[in-house]
């Protein structure tokens, strides 16, 4: 009979060998579209590559586009580890951007740029808090689920982002600008360092210590373990007397902090001004790919985010190309990896147990196991 | 309409006829990196009742699983009269008159009695007929002496009730041999006695029992025939009539065990654990507690007998203080603890959960993780010292795991107990709260269990045993309490104590 067995142990090959077969799947996929939509698939991704991968700029690019989705990542991934489903990164990702505009519209030149851009980086912080604050609390007193809560205020958070810079005559709406509405350009002071030439900005650098801060929290602290209990069960959490209601909502801020910086880095590494086309481009819907593809390990965020960066950076040089090929194709190469990759979660676990293969289902025969 | 065997109409038997009716030869059955079954046979005859005795893990499910149809085999034979037949799901098991109830029962708790015995008999037709069901019922619970209520709401049953709903259910359809797993773990002593009247009369019927058991009194007392399973194999095949406890319990473990924890003549100091007048009132603890005051003292077990949802759950958990009581205080070697888990255990407090993994231990973590789960920890951990201290209390507890990082899920359910009660003991408590601690264990981790709780004693530490074990109460206790709806309704001495009484008084006849 056609079925499948649990693996008693998971080989650690399987681990690498599923992802890649996953998008290696995704693209076999995505070549399908791009046949009947009159393109070679092969040209299209050698574009990609050269343009992500191959050269200096263009992965300087992928880096850049990488920098929210490793924040925005860990932001799933902190929640996750909890079961505890935070899909509003992409709302807390818009209002830490208000947050980090706005902190450093006020300071204006009266403060050193380091300053600044410090002030910024917490007020991001602080907007992915105070945005998810209410799902937090409704969730850890009341129950509410929050994947619902979160994901309706992503709504909400678009709609007000909208609304600053193109619905109204906001503080963040740049009064000079007639026919074009656009936000207001944040001080040069505040601008984020970048790295040389290339558009690699201080938020990588950001990006990356979050993922070391957030592997010390989870492996070496007590919020840390905690935080495992609590993922594990929640009535064992209560017998070790961990705090579980205070737990959820400090797990959930601290998701929304990192998914609020991711915010701020935009503003200041990326658009330098709060921006809502630069901004809602699912960067908090990436995050939850990239930490499932990750298997929530802080580790591998950074390279899973890089690849998915990859994929999206092409995605624009895609336009390049005489033929045109929409740039959508970047978006359901990504879509189709992660369909993949939750598909190929079954593989990690079970093993295929084919018709065709005879006797009992373990790696040794009774006869064998007997004979032991 | 399909069917997909011949019809029975309710409550046909075939007269005893030909032996034996059931028999299972060489069955192996295997699940990734466990042999549940090896090489197996088995022999069932009408009008026998035939014991299945096993520790847990043994195997005894998984068998009576094959012999229904839930599992396939992955080799073996499975002959009805003599006939090779392959038994492809439950419902073909049915249709050969071959039936189980289950550990845990299948029934559909918003309908009656009368709609669960009529579903999934696909001889009904769309609307069934309600009076033909009902007369059935009350036909069948009659004559094989098991009383139920056609149309009472599953769901507002007793889990005795619902058993015999369960039975009604298979003879309803049939069945010629009946497999019954662990029935007795959910009964009192009183409807264990009136289980055995049924499962008698349904053997004089002419129908097979097979009983499956881990108690060795029960079966001593209701089998014709034991077959003995240990680690997937048959250890031995016995009568009932030539066989003692003690050759039964070699054959289970595979070497002499000592189940009666050694006993000091008991001398109670201070007391150490005091309940005053409490009493919790919600639904969803699973029982309530009503105006109850209790004491257990330095050096004495305190046994706490009782059918499961007296209020065993909100009594060990306001003892433990997770649970703030309506009323009432809860007193540690004189700390007023109510409702405070972490000043509990440090006023001297352990608790053995009943659920061990999902509240005693987070089954993903590490063993050396579980082993500090209770601990109280700096905001920075020591993780080195944690891995020393594990390794020295696996040697200590002799819990059999490949290191301290091997996650605790992966550990058999002895091991797993021993990881428990390890982190709980180490901390030198002076009162343990344990419920049900040797619950679902191999008579050899249950031997281990109690002498561990019976050496505590000694060394002055008092113990409130919850259990629903009744022969564990007795043979560790030096006081008993029945619980019954929320109450102590009967208190004695162990020495002292009396079967008949302490069932009485658990069904809550008590004096
Ligand atoms: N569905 C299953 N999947 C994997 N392992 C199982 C399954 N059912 C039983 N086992 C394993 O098979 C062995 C025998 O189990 P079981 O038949 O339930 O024993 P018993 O009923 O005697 O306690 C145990 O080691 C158990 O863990
Ligand atoms: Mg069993």
């Amino acid at each position: 009979m056609l079925g499948l067995e649990r693996r008693s142990d998971v080989p650690a090959w399987i681990y690498v060998a599923v992802p890649v077969i996953a998008v290696l799947l995704a693209l076999a996929v995505g070549a399908v579209f791009l046949v009947f939509t009159g393109h070679d698939p092969l040209t299209v991704y050698r574009v990609m590559i050269q343009a992500s991968f191959a050269s200096t700029f263009g992965f300087a690019d992928t880096l850049v586009s990488a920098t929210p989705l490793i924040l925005t990542g860990l932001a799933a991934l902190v929640s996750f580890r909890v079961k505890l489903w935070n899909i509003g990164a992409e709302g807390q990702l818009y209002i830490g951007a208000v947050c980090a505009s706005g902190i450093a519209l006020l300071i204006g030149e009266s403060l050193p740029g380091w300053a600044n851009i410090l002030m910024m980086l917490a007020a991001g912080a602080f907007g992915g808090m105070l945005f998810i604050l209410i799902p937090a609390i409704a969730r850890a007193w009341l129950r509410t689920n929050e994947i619902i809560t979160t994901l309706l205020l992503n709504s909400v958070a678009l709609l007000f982002i909208n609304w600053l810079i193109f619905g109204s005559r906001s503080f963040w709406r740049d009064p000079a600008a007639g026919q074009f509405p656009q936000g207001l350009r944040i001080p040069d002071e505040a601008y984020f360092p970048r790295w040389g030439a290339t558009r690699v900005h201080l938020g990588l650098v950001i990006a990356l210590l979050a993922v070391v801060a957030i592997w010390f929290v989870l492996n070496r602290t007590r919020f840390g373990f905690r935080m495992k209990i609590l993922g594990d069960s929640e009535s064992a959490a209560r017998y070790a007397g961990v705090p579980v209601r205070l737990m959820v909502v400090a797990v959930l801020l601290l998701s929304g902090a990192l998914a609020g910086l991711a915010g701020a880095a935009d503003v200041g590494g990326f658009s330098r001004r709060l921006d809502p086309n630069s901004l809602a481009i699912g960067m908090g819907y990436a995050g939850i790919i990239v930490a499932a593809l990750s298997r929530l390990n802080p580790g591998s965020v950074i390279l899973v985010a890089i690849m998915l960066g990859g994929v999206r950076n092409a995605g624009t040089a895609l336009q390049s190309l005489p033929e045109r090929v929409p740039m959508e194709i970047a978006v359901m190469l990504e879509g189709a990896i992660l369909l993949f990759a939750l598909g190929s979660e079954v593989l990690v676990r079970y093993r295929i147990h084919w018709p065709w293969s005879k006797g009992p289902a373990l790696d040794a025969s009774p006869e064998e196991a007997e004979a032991t | 309409m399909p069917t997909t065997a011949d019809d029975h109409p309710a409550g046909t038997t075939n007269g005893p006829g030909r032996d034996p009716v059931v028999e299972a030869h060489g069955i192996y059955k295997t699940f990734p990196g466990v042999v549940a079954n090896a090489d197996v046979d088995l022999r069932l005859e009408r009008g026998e009742v035939h014991a299945l005795l096993g520790e847990n893990g043994a195997g005894k499910s998984t068998l009576a699983s094959v012999l229904t149809g839930l599992y396939q085999p992955d080799a073996g034979e499975i002959r009805l009269d003599g006939r090779p037949v392959v038994l492809r799901s439950p419902r073909e098991a049915l249709a050969h008159g071959i039936g189980m109830v289950h550990q845990h029962f299948k029934l559909v708790k918003r309908f009656t009695v009368a709609e669960n015995v009529a579903l999934g008999d696909r001889t009904q037709p769309i609307l069934m007929s309600a009076p033909d069901v009902h007369r059935s019922v009350v036909e069948l619970s009659e004559r094989y002496g098991l009383p139920v209520r056609p149309d009472a709401v599953v769901g507002d049953l007793t889990v005795g009730e619902q058993q015999r709903v369960e039975i009604v259910k298979t003879l309803y359809r049939g069945v010629d041999v009946l497999l019954l797993d662990e029935p007795t773990s959910v009964l009192t002593p009183q409807e264990t006695e009136a289980l055995f009247d049924t499962v008698r009369a349904m053997a004089a019927d002419g129908k097979a029992v097979v009983f499956i058991s881990h108690k060795l009194h029960e079966v001593l007392s209701i089998a014709d025939t034991i077959t003995v399973m240990r680690d997937g194999g048959i250890a031995g095949n016995v009568d009932a009539a030539d066989t003692s406890v003690r050759e039964l319990a070699q054959l289970m473990v595979g070497r002499e065990v000592m189940m009666e924890a050694p006993g000091g003549d008991g001398q109670a100091g201070e007391v150490v654990l005091e309940l005053d007048d409490v009493s919790v009132d919600e639904r969803s603890r699973r029982g309530r507690l009503d105006q109850l005051s209790m004491t257990v003292r330095a050096g004495e077990v305190v046994g706490i007998a009782g059918v499961s949802g007296n209020g065993q759950r909100p009594l060990a958990e306001v003892a433990a203080g997770l649970i703030e009581p309506d009323r009432g205080r809860v007193r540690v070697n004189g700390r007023d603890v109510t409702g405070r888990p972490r000043a509990a255990r440090k006023a001297g407090l352990s608790y053995v959960p009943e659920d061990r993994i999902g509240t005693g231990l987070a089954s993903s973590l590490s063993v050396a993780e579980n082993l500090q789960l209770t601990r109280a920890h700096r905001p920075l951990l020591d993780r080195g010292r944690w891995s020393t201290d594990a390794r020295r209390l696996m040697e200590e507890f002799d819990i059999r795991a490949p290191g301290p990082s091997t996650t605790t899920s992966s550990l058999s359910g002895g091991n797993i107990q021993k990881v428990l009660l390890a982190r709980e003991l180490a901390a030198d408590p002076d009162v343990i709260v344990a419920a049900s601690p040797t619950r679902g264990l191999d008579v050899g981790a249950i031997e281990f269990v109690r002498q561990l709780l019976a050496q505590r004693r000694e060394q002055g530490c008092g113990v409130l045993l919850i259990s629903e074990d009744l022969d564990e109460i007795r043979a560790l206790s030096d006081r008993i309490l029945v619980l019954y709806e929320g109450r102590i309704v009967h208190e004695c001495a162990a020495e002292d104590s009396d079967v008949t009484e302490l069932g009485l008084a658990m069904a809550g006849a008590g004096s």
